[in-house]
């Protein structure tokens, strides 16, 4: 299928799904069209219907343009408005105006977005900027920063859940349109933002070489990157400040129309944008005609990426993933560390002290208490599940991590990543919403049911390739966005019980009880020996395939039974921290950075560090906005989020 | 307890109007505080904020409850007494806390159902529920004030402020003019989305028993309500709308250059009613405070200093 027989197929259904939507939903009929007038079908067609159609077409357009310019800068397929940190900075922007400065938003709103936007992509550009932004580092960077900021615009939400209901909506990308105003908004600024794309396409495509042969062609990589990502920062949160918050097809568009056949930077160019209007605009038309009557907000943005995810899952074994992808460097380089068993000493001492102070001090309903100072029951009875919840939760994650990193050689790598938590997450999902009354062990069993079922996708999907590491990647982003699609929908939905759902998925370690602390804490001890013996695997996989076959691994075997390991670990650290503690992404990359650099001693210092930033970020939490609790896995991510920038700006 | 005055212009593309008025909230003077009870009061927390709220306007204000100072924004009233301590988020109440307050019985409401177990291992929970079974919000709330009520063994005070509540709802309700438009009551989200209230919220109850008809006949979800974009309320004619706030930042300003919403039949036609806050989810004094605001607004008089809910001296 070529990419333009692709879209004209979009079209036809976008054309029969235009006039349905006239013929049922307005009053009028197709008969409006002709002579709208005054009447209120005439306004209604003219004032809400066709600027949501043009809206929406714009909007998807300008997504995959920015789609297109950042994978193609960035070499990598998973890149992304929302995997950059953009859209989380428009976010955070908003809310903090929202909150604190509401007289802003009245005439400034798009400035406000924009500045947000940029100043994220300026701090991801600040700490990439000294390894000339090479890829890796710009995705690491703007993975980190994203995370970051959404840990932000998580607390407020938490904290501000009535105030911020309308953000809510927004962040869902509910398409709605009242004037012409939006539209208005967006083409003069899609229209600069193209003419700027289509003006560095020509030294675009030269990024198809690698770095050597590219700066030999005499291309400013480092000016080129920054220039190229910053157009697709404007066109990104131009959309995102006037329609909300619309995943997946910034992501998709451009995938899906390389699949089909657009493979010069020309034609992907051309096609994504068009394919991206189409996929908007038809998914919002059908949700118009099969939700006019609804109680229920079904926001367009969220929608569009739940059902784009299956169409992502469907594609992926079809994916001809051979085409050649030029590296830059795998990793960032770091020095080994001589004496790694100091070094990991040190940190067990650090983590055992935190236990103890998390178990000890605290705050109570008199001010701060000394240890000791009220009975057990009052204070560390209450403490110990969370405390070993926490470190047992981190140790899984982390180990997790550093297995899937290795596997994957992809830095971007998480047990987040890899869809398993939110597949979890998913099954815990359903029972909150289904069966409010439900118990902590139906809750487990769901949780679990969710994990393997991820998994069975996972292996389905890839078996054929060998579970070539990229397509498995792949697969899981589509499991996470729809997970990230469905929670969307769940909270912009109005339901009170949203709060609940939104404080078990920021990671809190508070509804967790002593007999599942005690479940979880040996799953981690038994996983952790277990895996012990694996780590000679970690250390020949990331050599690539033939290397490893000669040494004598049997590379699909290997990483299936890897795989499942990672599955089991998310599996039960997501059932307690909820889906969104990135420890699984951070602490291999702290240990890596700390100098731990063999399999064995990254695993070991990782599971360390990951154990005592959990026990921290809870304890943190706890303390911090006491009686409230910030969940520990948002502290988690602003703790280790801020170490790793320190850490990627000085490197 | 005063809120500043505030004036807003729905300015229409045929007619223009000034809805304005103020509100004002006299001090709320809780009168169980000076009784003399044969029983001591039992020491409370109170997770939901209609519980919390209902306790208060009886006179048994819980020892702590959540969230007390979004309550104020988003309940208004009664106010909440200093001695209430603060339990944090309501999904996630302060555990240690909790115990360390030496608790007779903490109440819930089934969306809080999971929280059940821990919360017990503190004191005996209550769960008391409005929305989850059957019989219509009035009803059930009538019920729950009731069961609150003989928790804190403040009965005749509930049995007062039901009396109170029924007859101010009349009180109000005769004030209203004899031919009322059917009520569009809705409160924005954004400037393109509102919730709409139907007959089975509580605010739709109050409606029913004022005697005004509810001009939203749609689905509504489990509370009573339906989260639409506004071109959804196009096709209702001959209504009044009536406004609740809070109104998001920026929104006033956005509708008033909306040709969709200066269109709509219901804001076309006929000068908006402005609301104050009533919490959708509340108790028996939301629903007062719905009732004499309703009135207030058709009165379009500027009420100052009005008493919020009559002081309820067991």
């Amino acid at each position: 299928m070529t990419p333009a027989r692709l879209c004209s197929l979009f079209l036809v259904v976008l054309g029969v799904a235009c006039v349905w939507a006239l013929a049922t939903i307005m009053p009028g009929g197709l008969a409006m069209l002709a002579a709208p007038g005054d009447s209120l079908t005439g306004i209604l067609l003219r004032y809400n219907w066709l600027p949501r159609l043009v809206a929406s077409l714009l909007g998807g357009a300008g997504l995959a343009l920015a789609g297109v310019l950042m994978q193609q800068t960035l070499r990598n397929p998973l890149a992304a408005p929302t995997t950059l940190g953009v859209v989380s900075g428009v976010h955070l922007a908003l809310l903090l105006a929202t909150l604190f400065a509401p007289w802003l938003l009245l005439h400034v709103r798009g400035v406000v977005g924009f500045i947000g936007g940029a100043a994220a992509m300026g701090l991801v550009f600040a700490l990439a900027w000294r390894r000339a932004l090479a890829p890796t580092v710009v995705v690491l960077a703007g993975l980190v920063v994203n995370l970051y900021l959404g840990a932000l615009v998580v607390v407020l939400l938490l904290f501000n859940q009535e105030a911020l209901r309308g953000m809510m909506i927004w962040g869902a990308g509910s398409l709605a349109q009242n004037n012409w105003d939006g539209v208005f908004y967006l083409l003069p600024r899609l229209a600069i933002g193209a003419l700027a794309a289509t003006a560095l396409s020509r030294a675009l495509a030269l990024l198809d070489l690698d770095d050597v042969n590219a700066k030999n062609l005499g291309v400013s990589l480092q000016y080129l990157r920054a220039g190229a990502l910053g157009v697709a920062v404007f066109v990104a949160s131009v959309v995102v400040v006037e329609l909300g918050v619309i995943g997946f097809v910034g992501l998709a568009a451009p995938s899906i129309v390389r699949l089909a056949g657009a493979r010069t930077l020309k034609a992907r160019l051309v096609w994504a944008p068009v394919l991206g209007a189409l996929l908007l605009a038809v998914t919002d038309q059908v949700l118009q005609l099969t939700t006019h009557d609804s109680a229920a907000l079904i926001p367009t943005g969220a929608t569009t990426a739940a059902l784009g995810a299956p169409l992502l899952l469907w594609l992926i074994p079809r994916l001809n993933m051979r085409r050649p992808v030029p590296q830059t460097m795998a990793e960032a380089p770091t020095v080994r560390l001589r004496a790694p068993s100091r070094l990991l000493m040190t940190l067990v001492v650090a983590a055992a002290a935190m236990v103890v102070i998390a178990l000890l001090v605290g705050r109570g309903a008199d001010g701060w208490t000394w240890p000791l100072q009220l009975p057990w029951a009052e204070t560390g009875a209450w403490r110990l599940p969370r405390v070993l919840a926490a470190g047992a939760a981190g140790l899984m994650l982390s180990l997790a991590g550093t297995i899937i990193q290795r596997v994957s050689g992809n830095p971007m790598a998480s047990p987040e990543v890899l869809g398993i938590s939110a597949g979890t997450a998913m099954g815990v999902l359903a029972v909150i919403l289904l069966w409010p009354a439900a118990g902590t062990s139906v809750m487990l069993g769901a949780g679990i049911f969710g994990a393997f079922a991820t998994l069975a996708l996972l292996v389905v999907l890839n078996a054929r390739s060998d579970f070539e590491p990229e397509r498995v990647l792949l697969t899981g982003i589509s499991v996470l966005f729809l997970f990230d699609a469905i929670s969307k929908i769940v909270l912009a939905g109005s339901d009170p019980r949203t709060q609940q759902l939104l404080a078990w998925m920021s990671g809190t370690t508070y509804y967790v009880d002593m007999p599942l602390a005690l479940t979880v804490t040996a799953l981690a001890a038994v996983l952790l020996l277990a895996t012990r013996p694996l780590a000679a695997w970690l250390d020949l996989l990331p050599l690539g395939v033939p290397t490893a076959r000669a040494l004598g691994v049997n590379v699909t075997f290997s990483r299936l039974l890897l795989l499942a390991v990672v599955a089991v670990l998310t599996a039960g650290a997501t059932l307690v921290v909820g889906p969104l503690s990135f420890v699984g992404l951070l602490a291999p990359h702290m240990a890596r950075l700390l100098g731990l650099t063999r399999a064995r001693e990254q695993m070991a210092g990782a599971v360390v560090i990951g154990a005592l930033l959990m026990i921290l970020a809870d304890w943190a939490g706890r303390v911090v906005l006491f009686p409230s609790e910030i969940p520990a896995g948002l502290v988690a991510t602003l703790i280790g989020g801020s170490y790793f920038m320190w850490r990627l700006r000085r490197m | 307890m005063t809120r500043a005055v505030r004036a807003r212009r729905f300015a229409g593309a045929r007619r223009s109007c000034l809805v304005g008025w103020l509100v004002g909230l006299a001090l709320f003077v809780s009168g169980g505080l000076c009784v003399a009870n044969a029983q001591p009061t039992p020491r409370v927390a109170a997770i939901d904020w209609g519980q919390a709220q209902t306790l208060i306007a009886i006179g048994a204000p819980p020892v702590a409850m959540a969230q007390i100072a979004s309550y104020g924004d988003w309940v208004g009233g009664p106010a909440v007494p200093d001695s209430v301590r603060e339990l944090g988020l309501r999904v996630q109440p302060n555990m240690e806390l909790l115990s360390q307050l030496d608790l007779d019985a903490i109440t819930i409401t089934p969306m809080y159902a999971n929280s059940r177990t821990r919360l017990a291992q503190v004191a005996s929970v209550e769960s008391i529920d409005v929305y989850y079974h059957e019989g219509s919000a009035w009803d059930n709330t009538v019920e729950s004030t009731r069961k609150l009520a003989r928790l804190v063994h403040r009965e005749a005070a509930a049995e007062q402020l039901i009396e109170t509540t029924r007859a101010d709802i009349e009180a109000s309700a005769r004030r209203l003019p004899a031919d009322a438009e059917p009520l569009l009551v809705i409160q924005f989200i954004d400037a393109r989305h509102v919730r709409v209230f139907g007959d089975n919220s509580l605010i739709g109850n109050v409606m029913t028993r004022m005697g005004v008809a509810n001009a939203w006949q749609e689905q509504t979800n489990f509370w009573g309500f339906a989260l639409v974009p506004i071109e959804r309320l196009a096709a209702i004619e001959n209504a009044r709308m009536a406004v609740l706030d809070p109104m998001p930042v920026g929104v006033a300003e956005e509708i008033v250059s909306s040709v969709l919403w200066q269109s709509l039949p219901a804001v076309r036609d006929r000068p908006i009613l402005d609301l104050p806050a009533v919490w959708s989810f509340g108790g028996l004094p939301s629903a007062t405070r719905f009732a004499r605001g309703l009135a207030a607004a058709y009165d379009g008089r500027e009420t100052a200093g009005e008493t919020e809910t009559p002081e309820s001296t067991p």
